[in-house]
């Protein structure tokens, strides 16, 4: 279970977030929604533990996962990307990426791809993982919807096997609805609506 | 923070600025002094660094300087380089130490006459001690010949310098150890001071001019067991560049200079050099 | 024109000692450069990517130390080795040994410094994707080292050159002595000293060369595991 209380971040004097109460129960999904600069990446990342809190706690089971908005390509080709610093067998890496459609790449270096390629490949990167929280910044943004519908696929899946609980944040209400349990919507940093269907 | 820095900033440049006044302040009041420059002031002189680091130099030149008006530089390097420079046209004359050398500069035309006027002698340093036994020999080459056998470590300046030149002559043409093979001799490529300096942490033999040693003899554990070996006399000379084989020398500078350095006052000068911080002479004057 | 000449000539004479003075340079250059890399590197990776209380000064004090006069540093060894000295004991004075000592003082705050700036330009991404993934705090460091790999080998070849043309620090420290300490740069200032300046630009022809085929190495070195 994710609790998160109180929890304020502030930029110079201007607060961007402030999260009087949210709670995830796990093994459910919760989609953020919210315009640019209403505080999703920071919630994200103050998860993550990439930034401080200036106030309030938190509490989430580890491990965490944490997907940046802005994928990275590793040098190497996608196996090598997708087992950096696990043990997982090459062939559960080959797997992964034919789930996400990225299999006949897989020879490839990482930097070649495209954007919506190199996202899932970002994706996978987390999937050969184990976790409890998977905190996911805008996992689709990158990609079409053949693209988008493989990601929510790989999701599904994941949180079925892992029983893990995941915030992702998102601009399209179809991703949302396709995988989220609940979801919220924030506004200057605050909860506007929380909402126990999606939309 | 940033005013704090940026007055600092500016209190340093200023104080350089000051310092640089200061300096140049300092030299026209020192030019006001001295005799009307020549119409070719400057003399350049080429010689190695055993003269220079004896500190001979630095002691004569300013009474000739403040004399005649002329401005002296001294270019220091190993007999070889020094020589080298005069032949390449950098060097109105040369003040060296190693006769054959001067006698092939000589010979191929560039220089205008030997002009010997001054010697020491080399003497051998090493540890108090004396571990080879050197002390009661009668001259260099006995005393090398103990070094070697007792496979004592020796220091040879390897550099080709006057020093060195005068090193190789006592071996013997052909005798001197080989350091590929030998490896208690040392070959150091090095100037005087610094092979002296390593002699020292190596407790080493090492042939030098008197002058160079007794300048830092005070930071040495190192003393002279030995000098005035007959075949340890080191002779200086004056030899002006030729101006017909070289171009753009300052003839009547290099002149000057010699008639001065060979004239009454600088003999006076140069017998009595040394005699103030070590009680000693550290040239004597040949024989007019 | 001589000394180009004289450069080729002195390479095919197959010159015993020539080859000898260039191996002692290798060997202490080589060593040099991996010691002050396996100190730098990583020293660099951590203040290029943490942040934490005194940084900006530990930087002031690496970039003052990169202007550091090679001969202060030499002295500074030789007073430390000197027989009476701190480490006079360990009777290292005029080896190789002491001459590496002597350029990594020199060199690895230059390899820190110069590695520091690019970590910290191109770790910004790798960071947040590598703890992302759950990565240890030493496996990113490696990670953010990996992935700037091709502009820090210019930090390597930066690093080399210096400790290949160095002559102040290795003359004092090494003291030149031939068929032990003597080097490149100490060999081309004795036959400069000597007057025989044709052959010391000969002599520096061939560090050139020495410097040029380290380089075409290198570049090789780092072809290959991109192409992976």
């Amino acid at each position: 279970m994710i609790k998160i209380e109180n929890v304020k971040k502030y930029y110079k004097e201007r607060c961007v977030l402030d999260i009087e109460s949210l709670t995830v129960e796990q093994g459910e999904t919760l989609a953020i929604l919210g315009a640019n600069g209403s505080g999703k990446t920071t919630l994200l990342r103050i998860l993550a533990g990439l930034l401080k809190a200036d106030e309030g706690s938190f509490e989430l089971p580890a491990p965490v996962l944490y997907l940046p908005q802005q994928s990275y390509a590793f040098a190497g080709n996608l196996v090598r990307n997708v087992l950096m610093g696990t043990k997982a067998a090459a062939g559960e890496a080959e797997q992964l990426l034919d789930s996400m459609g990225l299999g006949a790449l897989k020879e490839k270096k990482a930097a070649s791809l495209s954007g919506g390629e190199l996202q899932r490949l970002a994706l996978c990167r987390l999937l050969i993982r184990p976790a409890k929280v998977l905190l996911l910044d805008e996992p689709t943004a990158a990609c079409d919807a053949q693209g988008t519908a493989l990601i929510a696929e790989a999701l599904a899946d994941y949180q079925q096997k892992e029983g893990c609980s995941i915030l992702l944040s998102t601009h399209e209400k179809e991703f949302a609805t396709a995988c989220a349990h609940h979801s919220i919507t924030l506004r200057d940093g605050k909860i506007e609506k929380e909402q126990e269907e999606v939309c | 923070m940033k005013k704090v820095l940026a007055i600092g900033l500016a209190l340093v440049m200023l104080l350089s600025f000051a310092a640089c006044g200061g300096k140049k302040e300092e030299a026209t009041t020192a030019q006001s002094t001295t005799a009307a420059a020549p119409a070719n002031a400057v003399i350049r002189l080429s010689t190695t660094t055993s003269v220079n680091d004896s500190g001979l130099l630095p002691y004569l030149l300013p009474v000739f300087e403040k004399e005649t008006g002329y401005k002296v530089e001294v270019q220091s390097a190993g007999t070889g380089a020094a020589i080298q420079k005069a032949e390449d046209g950098n060097a109105d004359l040369i003040l060296v130490h190693a006769k054959q050398s001067e006698e092939e500069f000589l010979a191929k035309g560039f220089g205008v006459e030997r002009l010997p006027f001054m010697y020491n002698y080399f003497v051998i340093v090493g540890p108090k001690d004396d571990p080879a036994g050197i002390k009661d020999c009668k001259d260099a080459a006995s005393a090398f010949a103990k070094i070697q056998a007792s496979g004592s470590k020796f220091v040879s300046r390897g550099d080709d310098s006057g020093t060195h030149k005068a090193e190789l002559k006592i071996w013997g043409e052909g005798k001197a150890p080989d350091p590929a093979k030998a490896d208690w001799y040392i070959s150091a490529g090095k100037g005087m001071g610094d092979c002296l300096t390593m002699a020292n942490e190596m407790g080493a033999y090492c042939l030098t001019d008197k002058a160079t040693f007794l300048s830092m003899q005070k930071d040495l554990k190192l003393d002279i067991l030995l000098e005035k070996g007959e075949d340890m006399k080191n002779t200086y000379s004056l030899i002006a560049v030729n101006p017909e084989k070289v171009d753009g020398v300052n003839e009547e500078g290099a002149k000057a200079l010699i008639d001065w350095m060979l004239g009454d006052e600088a003999s006076k000068l140069i017998a009595d050099y040394g005699q103030e911080e070590y009680g000693v002479s550290l040239f004597t004057l040949l024989e007019k | 024109m001589e000394s180009v000449k004289q450069a080729f000539e002195l390479l095919f004479s197959l010159d015993k000692e020539l080859f000898q003075i260039i191996g002692v340079t290798m060997r202490m250059s080589f060593f040099s450069t991996l010691i002050s890399c396996l100190i730098g590197l990583p020293l660099g990776a951590l203040l290029g990517t943490k942040r934490f209380k005194g940084k900006s000064f530990i930087l002031k004090i690496v970039h003052t130390l990169m202007g550091l006069p090679p001969v202060v540093a030499g002295l500074f060894v030789y007073a430390l080795f000197t027989h009476y000295g701190p480490l006079g004991q360990l009777n290292m004075l005029f080896t190789v040994r002491v001459m590496v000592v002597a350029q990594c003082i020199l060199i690895t705050p230059v390899v820190i410094g110069l590695s520091a700036s690019i970590v910290r330009d191109r770790s910004k991404p790798v960071i947040e994707t590598a703890r992302g993934m759950g990565l240890s705090n030493t496996k990113v460091l490696g990670l953010c080292l990996r992935e700037s790999r091709a502009s820090l080998l210019s930090v390597v070849l930066n690093a080399f050159g210096r400790s290949i043309a160095e002559v102040g620090a290795v003359s004092i420290v090494g003291g030149n002595i031939q068929w032990k300490t003597r080097v490149m740069t100490t060999a081309i200032m004795l036959e400069t000293n000597k007057g025989r300046f044709s052959f010391a630009l000969a002599l520096g022809l061939i560090l050139l060369m020495i410097a040029f085929i380290v380089n075409i190495l290198a570049s090789f070195i780092v072809k290959e595991p991109a192409d992976d």
